[in-house]
């Protein structure tokens, strides 16, 4: 169950519209390695997790993400609101605004909407913890991306918060790949699956 | 936890001969040092170590003081913690901490609702009527504190 909290997990406050910005950074909300996908992918990989301390692992950071989800809805929405039809022609923004004007879609930068396969589930605990830690640092990779790009500053102090967030999750996701490895067979590792082999 | 005396704060112990094939990262080996709530908020994390920017983009100072970024800042202190408690359960010295802000974050919260309305539904309890639609929402510009 989820409770949700009316309020976010960072201030966001943006001052001024620009369409140009919103049309790449909504690849954070439904793009290849944003937050939605990465809320998914956590909560999902969750059930067939063995281990207690991983399994709050992933759903500590799987909500953390919803948060993080908001954040950039957020973001995205301030940076659309009152602009004018002149701003976004400017702004290259109309493939955008004539299927979606200024609600918050999810897709990615490139204008795929959001896709699952963008994720993997694959029932493995090295396999969907490898994927976690990687998927932490794509996360983290666009976000610098992101801030190479971006020159307002109510925008960029909301983008370092969730980048440096990307470093502190990837730390997890190896401490919580060591509690796991440590409870496997010390001679192989992959002898078994802990997450479908059951012990006898 | 454990401390290895040949680690600082920033560094983490790996075994000294490990197997091959096996993903290993350094853990954390103690919940401190830490960053005061507000430095924590403004930086993204509440553990130097892990405080590791892009180029130059590092916060310009505390996150600006408002009933509802204070509120912000300790439920941040307790989400920081929690997550390093996931991977530490037995650190009692971290529970402790957790513990204490997670009280804070608990008084800190009835005295913003009392003044700005419920962030949790069910606090519209507090209230005579049913306040809990009105606006602002998180992603209406200013926030409660801003408006108010």
């Amino acid at each position: 169950m989820f409770v949700y909290e009316k309020k976010l997990q960072y201030p966001v406050r943006i001052k001024n519209p620009n369409p140009a910005m919103a049309k790449y950074i909504i690849t954070q909300y439904g793009g290849p390695d944003g937050e939605l996908g990465a809320s998914l992918r956590y909560l999902s990989q969750r059930y067939s997790m063995p281990y207690p301390e991983v399994k709050a692992t992933l759903t500590d950071i799987g909500v953390e993400e919803l948060g993080h989800l908001e954040m950039i809805g957020t973001i995205v929405h301030q940076l659309t609101r009152n602009m004018t039809v002149e701003q976004l022609e400017k702004a290259g923004f109309q493939d955008y605004f004539v299927d979606h004007t200024a609600g918050v879609y999810a897709q990615a930068a490139a204008g795929w909407p959001y896709n699952a396969a963008s994720f993997a589930v694959k029932g493995d605990v090295i396999a969907d913890l490898s994927e976690d830690m990687g998927a932490e640092q794509k996360a983290r990779v666009t976000y610098d991306n992101i801030l190479r790009m971006a020159d307002d500053p109510d925008v960029i102090d909301a983008i370092r918060f969730l980048r440096e967030r990307e470093v502190v999750h990837f730390q997890r996701f190896g401490e919580a790949m060591g509690i796991a490895t440590s409870r496997m067979d010390q001679r192989n590792v992959y002898a078994v699956n802990p997450a479908f082999d059951r012990k006898k | 936890m454990q401390n290895n005396d040949s680690c600082t704060y920033k560094e983490g112990p790996l075994p000294s001969c490990a197997p091959l094939a096996v993903p290993m990262l350094a853990a954390q080996q103690c919940a401190e040092p830490a960053y005061d709530s507000a430095e924590a908020l403004a930086k993204g994390t509440l553990f130097p170590g892990l405080d590791l920017p892009f180029m130059d983009y590092v916060a310009n100072g505390p996150v600006e003081r408002t009933p509802q970024t204070e509120l912000m800042a300790l439920d941040f202190v307790c989400q920081e913690l929690a997550l390093y408690l996931d991977t530490h359960p037995n650190d009692q010295e971290a529970f402790k901490t957790w513990k204490n802000f997670t009280a804070l974050a608990k008084e800190g919260r009835k005295r913003y609702v009392e003044m700005y309305g419920p962030v949790m539904r069910a606090d519209t309890a507090m209230f005579d009527c049913w306040v809990w639609p009105e606006d602002p929402w998180p992603w209406n510009a200013g926030g409660k504190a801003g408006k108010k």
